[in-house]
């Protein structure tokens, strides 16, 4: 369920009855939900580019890469929200020497030749299995759904008051022994494990 | 601007002051600079540190585009209270975030989109452009904008402290220059002064006093050596001085001495002139003296001769001829002698007349007749046609002739004595030459040497056998050049001789003399007023005998003799009488005979009538100046009295008559008894 973080700005206060009827429209068509979102472009630039972003200052461990100049390896698990975006964007991109591959993923293929893998919404059922599978692994998983850092996710996209931000589970980091730059962090509601969650 | 007129000191100080002034303005300012300028560049280098930390802690939040976290990281900068800005471009060039300090800052001076990486001043701020990386990759621009607070407090600070260290400093140049500059200005005060001791004191031993070997030293040295010889040359200068002194006080004493020997001299001079003018004033009274008695012995003797004649005493008459012979003699003795005495004391003066010569030798010749028959000579005159008249003083040319012609009768017996008178040009003058020749007894050579000298006869016998004084050709002489002639001699004893003289025809003065009145003979009567008493004759005389004398010979002439015995009394009996002619005598107590010659001029019912001078006083000039007719001078020549008396009356007759007559004035002479006997009218 998405949630609404009122920020304390007087554009908000206007604007906010009309998102309360865009959120309970959205809510009352339900799955449809989903295609307005993808239709919606722009976030999605900014989320691929915020995903991008997110490779600079993450560090992976020794021996997560196999060379140098081995590429990002990006998987999309479960529905592709982006399109093509995500594609356009990095295809020129690299870091350091590392350029980005990106791999559409369904839910029992094998996620752990992944660097980053972002979780659609359409995984939310069985998050917390696509979670254990990953665990120990040094793969930086990326989710777009509310609650989702909380059930263990390590960054979850939200949107606030049109604005696209983000959380970080730091345990589920540490688990996947990966470095969060402070500078990241800095930007990141840090959300705690859900006790319940980790099972 | 009176700079140049400081005096050394202050100018000492004064350079002293500037030269370490403008030294130490000079160093502090580029010190100043300098430090600025590092300083600006420090401060540049810390804004653009501050630039990459802020850039490198925004970067994040760029590329996540989180404003609150960037307008955050910027907010850090409330530390640097020089940053007035500090702003984040989107990499599109569009306001990221923003920080302003101040509330009243001013974004319109924010630059409108982001520039180049680097800093540069912009109205006097600096602002740094810097690209915001993250991993390498741009994700927007930081600009920071400074106003250099800590740069210009610095300045400010700086500048107040180089100011003071400025003032301190040169206070103490003031101070220690002013110690120091009395190491130039000392000397040079001393020797300024030493100058003006020298100048005013006229001080030459004063000395410099010299301090140091520098320039100024060398100076006073030389100073110093200048006085010494101005001392010297003073000193010598002082010598020569007194030395003049002395000598000069020894001429003074000289001078002196001649002085005492000139007014010695004077003296001297004046006495002798006093002894001179005393001897010519015993001359006058003589002459007066002398005369008077004169006159009343010829006079009388006269009287009796020929009253002894009337009666027929024969007896008597010789012996009185004899008198009255000596007497005239005696006179012409005394008249020559005075003459004489006359022209040696330079007051024989010249009375300069025009007259016709014809006429005046013809006169002579008629005076000389006695003499010329006394011892029978034949008188022979020539006069030359062209005769005219001449310009001289005719008293003494008559003089002259008469004397040479008296002489030539004198020395001639039975013989012939010839006068020549001509004229001629000779040196570009005209000259007329009298010439007497006569046939008498002759001159030797040896007695012509001293012929015109005083006293001096050819020989002694002579003036017992001929008489006379033997001055009569000294005077004759001395008249001769006195009127620039000559007189010559020619002559053999035995055969007679020629006496030549040459007279210029116009006489003139020398320039120093005054101009004399000519004689004119008396201005006749242009009309009488009434009818003149032409047989009354006016005597005024305050001698008795004169008068008796005067009375009887007028009477005897046919003539009324009216006397006065002084002046008043002779005005008034003029005034009474209205007479025919007045004779005038000069020597009178109380109104002498000038003032009534005066008063008589003055009178226009007087003034006609002629006025014939009787005196003894020789001074013709003063009687003519003052009016008078003629001259006689005492005793009486009766028949040239006689003569001009008879002249007057036929002039007033014709005039009476006539209304106005053309008569010639009456020539006028000295009357002069000469050695003769004189011929009686009856």
């Amino acid at each position: 369920m998405p949630i609404i973080v009122p920020r304390d700005k007087a554009i908000m206060r206007v604007l906010r009855p009309i998102i309360a009827m865009g959120i309970c429209l959205s809510l009352a068509l339900g799955a449809s939900a989903q295609t307005l979102d993808s239709s919606d472009s722009s976030e999605y630039l900014i989320k691929a580019g915020f995903i991008y972003n997110f490779a600079k200052l993450v560090g992976w461990p020794q021996g997560a890469f196999a060379q140098p100049d081995s590429p990002i390896v990006i998987g999309i698990l479960g529905t592709d929200p982006f399109g093509g975006i995500i594609d356009r964007i990095l295809a020129d991109k690299q870091i350091d020497a590392r350029r980005f591959v990106i791999k559409r993923l369904k839910w029992g293929m094998d996620l752990k030749g992944c660097d980053i893998l972002f979780i659609g919404s359409s995984e939310a059922a069985h998050l917390e299995e696509v979670i254990h599978a990953l665990k120990g692994l040094p793969i930086l998983t990326i989710g777009e759904t509310p609650g989702f850092a909380r059930r263990g996710c390590i960054i979850n996209l939200v949107v606030e008051d049109n604005k696209v931000r983000f959380e970080v589970n730091l345990d589920a980091a540490k688990q996947a022994d990966l470095n969060i730059s402070s500078r990241l962090l800095a930007l990141a509601r840090i959300i705690p494990q859900s006790a319940a969650e980790t099972r | 601007m009176n700079l140049q007129n400081l005096s050394i000191k202050g100018k000492l100080i004064l350079i002293t002051m500037l030269t370490s002034s403008a030294a130490l303005v000079l160093s502090s300012a580029s010190f100043l600079i300098y430090d600025l300028i590092s300083f600006r560049h420090l401060l540049t280098l810390d804004l653009m540190t501050q630039a990459q930390i802020i850039g490198y802690n925004s970067a994040a939040a760029m590329a996540f585009r989180d404003e609150a976290a960037a307008t955050a990281t910027l907010s850090a900068l409330t530390a640097k209270e020089d940053i007035v800005a500090a702003v984040l471009y989107s990499p599109d060039g569009t306001i990221f975030a923003h920080y302003f300090p101040n509330a009243n800052a001013h974004p319109s001076t924010l630059p409108g989109r982001s520039q180049e990486n680097g800093y540069r001043f912009e109205s006097g701020y600096l602002e740094v452009f810097r690209d915001v990386t993250l991993n390498g990759e741009r994700v927007g621009t930081l600009f920071l904008q400074s106003d250099q607070r800590q740069w210009s407090e610095r300045a400010r600070r700086y500048s107040a402290i180089v100011g003071i260290f400025v003032l301190f400093s040169g206070l103490f140049a003031l101070l220690v220059s002013s110690q120091l500059q009395r190491l130039i200005s000392r000397p040079i005060l001393h020797l300024e002064n030493a100058m003006r001791m020298v100048s005013t004191n006229k001080n030459y031993e004063v000395r410099a006093t010299r301090f140091y070997s520098d320039e100024i030293g060398r100076l006073i040295n030389g100073f110093n050596t200048m006085l010494s010889e101005i001392q010297q040359r003073d000193t010598a200068l002082q010598r020569a001085n007194d030395e003049l002194k002395t000598r000069t006080r020894e001429l003074e004493g000289e001078i002196i001495h001649r002085k005492q020997t000139q007014e010695e001299l004077l003296k001297a001079k004046h006495a002798a002139e006093d002894a001179s003018r005393a001897k010519s004033a015993f001359l006058a009274n003589m002459s007066h003296e002398l005369r008077t008695p004169l006159n009343a012995i010829i006079g009388y003797s006269e009287m009796l001769e020929e009253e002894t004649r009337d009666s027929g005493k024969l007896e008597n008459q010789q012996d009185l001829q004899k008198i009255q012979s000596a007497g005239k003699h005696l006179l012409s003795l005394i008249n020559d002698v005075l003459d004489l005495s006359k022209i040696e004391a330079g007051k024989m003066g010249l009375h300069l007349e025009t007259f016709d010569v014809s006429l005046m030798v013809e006169e002579m010749v008629t005076t000389l007749q006695p003499a010329i028959a006394k011892n029978a000579n034949n008188v022979r005159v020539r006069l030359a046609d062209d005769l005219g008249m001449m310009r001289a003083d005719a008293t003494k040319v008559r003089q002259i002739l008469f004397n040479l012609m008296s002489n030539a009768c004198k020395f001639t017996d039975h013989g012939t004595i010839a006068l020549d008178v001509s004229q001629s040009a000779m040196e570009g003058q005209e000259w007329i030459r009298f010439r007497v020749k006569d046939t008498g007894i002759g001159i030797s050579a040896k007695q012509q040497e001293k012929l015109f000298q005083e006293f001096s006869q050819a020989d002694a016998t002579i003036s017992r056998k001929y008489g006379g004084t033997g001055l009569g050709l000294a005077i004759s002489y001395r008249f001769v050049q006195m009127m620039k002639g000559r007189i010559s001699v020619e002559s053999q004893p035995g055969q007679g001789s020629t006496f030549t003289v040459y007279l210029p025809a116009q006489v003139t003065l020398d320039t120093t003399e005054t101009a004399q009145l000519e004689g004119t003979g008396g201005a006749p009567a242009a009309s009488a007023q009434r009818k003149a008493e032409l047989d009354t004759i006016l005597v005024i005389d305050d001698d008795p005998a004169v008068r008796d004398l005067m009375s009887r010979f007028l009477s005897k002439l046919g003539f009324r003799a009216v006397a006065a015995a002084g002046g008043e009394e002779g005005l008034r009996l003029a005034r009474e009488v209205n007479p025919l002619v007045i004779t005038l005598d000069v020597i009178m107590p109380e109104c002498d005979g000038w003032d009534v010659l005066r008063k008589l001029k003055s009178d226009p019912s007087l003034a006609q009538i002629p006025v014939i001078m009787v005196t003894v006083v020789d001074n013709q000039a003063m009687g003519f100046d003052l009016g008078a007719s003629n001259y006689l001078i005492k005793p009486v020549d009766r028949d040239r009295l006689a003569m001009l008396i008879e002249k007057h009356r036929v002039a007033r007759s014709s005039t009476l008559t006539e209304s106005k007559g053309p008569s010639r004035p009456a020539a006028t002479r000295e009357g002069r008894p000469i050695d003769m006997e004189v011929s009686r009218r009856s």
